[in-house]
Formats: structure tokens, sequence, C-alpha cells
């Protein structure tokens, strides 16, 4: 799956939490949209490319979300 | 049918506030009259319902009772927090909405305080890159105004299609079983692998987009498509085209051969609403019976087409008539539990929920309380869209559809409807036209990063200055070889209604549209010789 894609997807969903108060919260919240709604080889494809070529295209409350992120 | 409705409404004395950036008939017409229309920038919808609450806010305007006892209040305080902020105010937004900051006061006044208050919604909130935040922007407006759970209020959304609402019941989604129930509920999921003796995955699938980002990977191979002409309806054409054709078995089955039969390796025929029997639910959840009034011209119903190629592919379904299907959905669907053909026929419509609670069904849902129990409010911080106008794109292209012609057109396109719609135009505000030389039916190409075309334009101030509108309807027009990837953060739902685009004055058509006509013109030539081989082995075989 293009990264590039995965990552621009995953920072919109991003964009909309960081915005509410409770940053433990909505860091939790972006982890369980991913994984609710994508899937598994989009999981998959988004953590093989970071581990590769790390995670600077990322907003931080999307790295965040994604450290304790296992991808089925 | 709702428009019909609505302006019977505002010919009785209802108030009407229009959002929408172009000048369209419900602002004016015989005998309607907007009091209000917004008209917002494309893209600017959650900064305008933003400065709307801001203004029920700070103008003392909630419906407190309502709040107090209906929702959750520490969610509530974080939002009215949120939204007073003097960055969410008219005046702060006006730049970005282009909808003048005393308009919206006055129009958020009208909603608050005008009695009761309803909210309709069609594409125009869903098909943006911020559509699902505007769509929690709307629920917020109506729980802070307290206009939801009775009659005459209410969050409205306009499906794009008859059947929409039934097929998102029955979990068309690739995320949930009918009944909206997320498909890692355990739960469900055993109900549905004992009922089918299956053992069904816990994950998500893939959306239209994503399957299309998968079939260009290589892992993504095959696709049975019904009644849908993603070719036509998909945005960035060029990409989908290039993704189906990266596939080994595509399966269309529609009521004709639509563009994206043109790639399918098996064509299977539909059958129309007047050639099978079942249910259409509409956007007031209201189920209602379809009876055939003819056998199928293809010798079969859709469902039974479906049965045979479940048969076929080893999973044998034993289905003898709709109505057992019907059972089965009420056995498995706690909302639909009460459903069945006698009830249907008894009253001649539901709505859901239908059960042992409401066995007649559920003509006003969340009364006393939500569904979800208090009512929550969450924060809608406007993320202006990454689609933004440059010196190289300077103009924002809105897409849409008119009365007369039905989404792709593949069935409207052979009536006389026509005469009404006859190809897709460009609308243009004249000063925009002016400044680059374009005339009423002149020929202009539009651009995009995605693509180009060619259309006719048509001048017309229903525009504001720097937003241009196209339709969808002619597969020729190539509306959306023009539009892009974008989609909505939550949904992936494809942001139609802003693309950056030029238009300049051509006197030829695109390079997209010579391929499509000659790619055409070739499918047009192999099919009819198909045929006409068939009927020379009918007769040889006769």
């Amino acid at each position: 799956m293009n990264a590039e894609h995965l990552i621009k997807m995953a920072n919109d969903i991003g964009a909309f939490f960081e915005a509410m108060p409770n940053r433990e919260q909505a860091t939790k919240d972006v982890a369980t949209h991913i994984r609710k709604f994508w899937e598994p080889r989009m999981q998959k494809s988004l953590m093989v490319y970071l581990s590769t070529h790390g995670d600077a295209g990322l907003k931080d409350i999307v790295r965040d979300a994604l450290r304790e992120f296992h991808p089925a | 049918m709702f428009a019909s409705r609505l302006k019977r409404r505002l010919r009785a004395g209802a108030r009407l506030i229009v959002v929408d950036p172009r000048s369209i008939d419900l602002v004016s017409s015989p005998h309607i009259k907007a009091d209000y229309h917004l008209q917002l920038r494309p893209g600017t919808n959650v900064a305008v319902i933003n400065a709307l609450a801001h203004v029920i806010v700070t103008e003392g305007l909630l419906a407190q009772d309502f709040v107090d006892q209906r929702c959750d209040v520490e969610a509530f305080n974080v939002w009215r927090e949120f939204v007073a902020r003097p960055n969410n105010s008219p005046e702060a937004l006006e730049v970005m909405t282009g909808v003048p900051a005393a308009k919206i006061r006055e129009a958020a006044r009208l909603y608050a305080t005008g009695g009761n208050g309803a909210i309709y919604y069609g594409l125009g909130v869903t098909e943006h890159a911020q559509g699902s935040t505007m769509v929690i922007g709307i629920a917020n407006l109506a729980m802070a105004t307290g206009n939801i759970g009775r009659e005459g209020v209410g969050v409205n959304p306009l499906r794009g299609q008859n059947n929409v609402q039934g097929s998102c019941d029955m979990g068309s989604f690739p995320h949930e079983y009918p009944g909206y129930r997320h498909v890692s509920d355990d739960a469900t999921r055993t109900l549905f692998e004992k009922d089918w003796g299956l053992s069904l995955r816990k994950e998500p699938g893939l959306r239209i987009p994503n399957m299309f980002e998968a079939a260009m990977d290589g892992s993504f191979k095959g696709l049975y498509c019904q009644g849908e002409d993603i070719v036509q309806s998909d945005p960035d054409t060029q990409h989908v085209i290039a993704a189906l054709e990266t596939m080994e078995c595509i399966v269309v089955q529609d009521l004709f051969l639509n563009e994206t039969a043109k790639y399918a390796h098996v064509f299977l025929p539909g059958s129309s609403f007047l050639e099978k029997d079942g249910t259409f639910t509409n956007a007031e959840r209201r189920i209602s019976r379809v009876r055939k009034v003819m056998a199928p011209k293809a010798g079969l119903g859709d469902w039974e087409v479906t049965v045979a190629l479940s048969n076929a592919l080893g999973y044998p379904m034993h289905y003898n008539d709709p109505s057992e299907i019907m059972e089965e959905v009420a056995r498995l669907t706690p909302t639909f539990a009460g459903v069945n053909y006698d009830k249907l026929d008894r009253l001649g419509s539901v709505q859901w929920p239908c059960n042992d609670e409401m066995p007649e069904g559920t003509p006003l849902m969340h009364i006393d309380h939500f569904v979800r129990g208090k009512g929550r409010f969450l924060i809608t911080q406007y993320v202006p869209t990454d689609e933004k106008i440059t010196p190289k794109f300077p103009l924002l292209l809105t897409t849409g559809r008119i009365l007369s012609q039905y989404n792709v057109g593949a069935q409207t396109r052979r009536t006389d409807n026509v005469r009404f719609h006859e190809e897709d135009r460009l609308d243009i505000h004249p000063q925009d036209a002016e400044e680059r030389g374009i005339h009423e039916d002149d020929w202009v190409g539009i651009s995009s990063r995605a693509g180009d075309t060619v259309l006719r334009a048509r001048v017309t101030e229903r525009m504001q200055p720097g937003v241009v509108y196209t339709t969808f309807h002619f597969p020729e027009s190539g509306a959306n070889v023009i539009t892009t990837d974008n989609s909505d953060w939550a949904t992936n739902c494809p942001e139609y209604k802003v693309t950056a685009v030029q238009v300049v004055k051509v006197k030829h058509s695109s390079e997209w549209q010579e391929n499509y006509r000659k790619f055409n013109e070739t499918q047009l030539r192999l099919l009819k010789e198909k045929v006409v081989a068939g009927a020379v082995a009918t007769v040889n075989g006769h």
C-alpha cells in the first residue's frame, strides 16, 4: 500500500483528535480508530514503512498513538 | 421527494436558511425565498458550523434545560468553552468562509429561537475531508438548541440514492454487520458464525479507495461490483482505471453495460426495481416493500444471481424467496427483530427499530433519551482541506448532481430526460469568465493536479467568484478525471466538493477525452461483433 497515502490518512485522523483537551484519551482514540477502521494490510503497511523509514512525517499524536500499536 | 415537502412547508410560512456555495433554486424560486443564504467557500463547512455555535453559546441562545437533562454535561462544558473562543467567532472566520459575520449571527439567532428547527443535509456535507467533523458539528448544534427528539426537528441526512439507508442498515460497510455492529464485537460475530456455519474475520475490510490502493500493490485481485459504476462515479478516474487494470477478475452486475463493465471479465445482468421483490429503506428508516410487476427480463432477480454465485463458490444458500432473507435479517438483527413481509403488507411500511418493545416500528427516535444514553458533545476543530488554491490552480471546483439525471446517468441518459440536461457544463461566474475571455457555450479546459478535461461553459451568477461547478452525468465529460484522492478522515468518503483547478478557453477536447473516445469505440465495436457472432452461432445451432 502507498505509504505516503497511509501517513496522510493517519495524520488526518490525528488532526481531528488532537483538538481534544484530554490528550491521553485523544491518543487512545487515534489508535482505536485505526484498529477499528483500517484493514490489517493497511495497518501492517504503515508500521513496516515506519520501521524502515522513520516516523518523521507523522503528527505527534499519531506517533504517540502508534507507539503501543501492534499491527494485525 | 424531500424538497417538494420542504417547499410545501415554506409556502405555508416556514423560515429557511440555505448553506451552499451556489445560489441553488431553493435560495430563490417561485414562491420560495430563503431568509438567509450563507454562501460559503467550498471546504469551510466546519468553520461555518463553529461560527453558528459560537453565536448560540455567546449570545445566551442555548436550550440549557435540554442540555442539562439529556446531555453529558462535562462534554458539553468542554464544547461550550471551545466554540466560545474568539477564533470561532463569525468575525474571525469571515475571511475564510466568505460569509459576512452579520449574516451568520442572524441565521444562528433564527435557528435557535425560531421554534422547531430541522436540519436537512446532503452530500455537500459528507463529501469533504472534514465531512464527519461537520456531521458531528450539526449534531452538536441540534442538541445545543434542543432541536432533536420530537416531530418537526432533528438532523436529517438526505441519501444519495433511494436505498442507501437500507444498504447501510444491512452491513454494507466493510467494518460492520447488519444493525451497525462492529465486526470486532465477539457476541455479534458468534451469532452470525453459528447461523451461517462459518468462521468470520474480526478485522475490518477495505473501503473502495483502499481497494484501489491494494490493487496497485498487487494484493487485491478481484471485484464483484453490483449496480454501481465506479469508473464514472469515483474520483481520480485514471487512478481507478489503473487499479482495475491490475485485477484478475472483475464481475459487474448491472442493468446496463456501464463504464465499469468495459473493464469487466464477467458481466451478469441486473434486474430493475420493476423486476424484483424485496425492500427499500429510506432516510427516515422506513422499510417499504418492492414488488415485481414483471418477470426479470434477464431470467433471474438480483438476489437469485447472488444465491447462484454463492452456490457456485461453495457456500450453498437455501432461500426460496426474499421473505426468507428478511426472516434471517430479523433473526440476527435486534433492530429488525419484528420485521417480516406479513407485517409490511399489513402496515404498508415500518420504521426501524421494530422489535418486541416497538412491534409496529419507531417513527421518532431520541424522544426521552438518546440511544447511547447521554448526548455527547464533541469538539469540531476546523482543519482547512489540503486542496488549496494556488497560482497554478486558482479556482475551486465543486461537483454535484441535478434533478433530471440519476447519478452517473446510466439509466436516465437513455430517456427523454436528456432534453432537460443533454451535457455536463462548467458553471462559472461572469467575473472569472471575463478574466479568461470565456463566453457562454465556449469550450473550456479544466485542469487539476489529478487530470484535465474539457466542457462547454455556462456563465452564471449562480456561482460566486472563484468557484466553478459541474455535474458528472455523462462519461465523456470526465468530471472525475479532475477530482482528487482527498477523502474524509473517518470514512474515506471522497472530497468531491473541493478541487483546486484552472480554467482556460480551448478549441479541442482533452487528451483523456480523446483516449476515452477511442477506447469506447473499440469496446462498442467488440460488443457488436460479439453479439453478431452470438446471433450467428445461435442460428447455426438451430
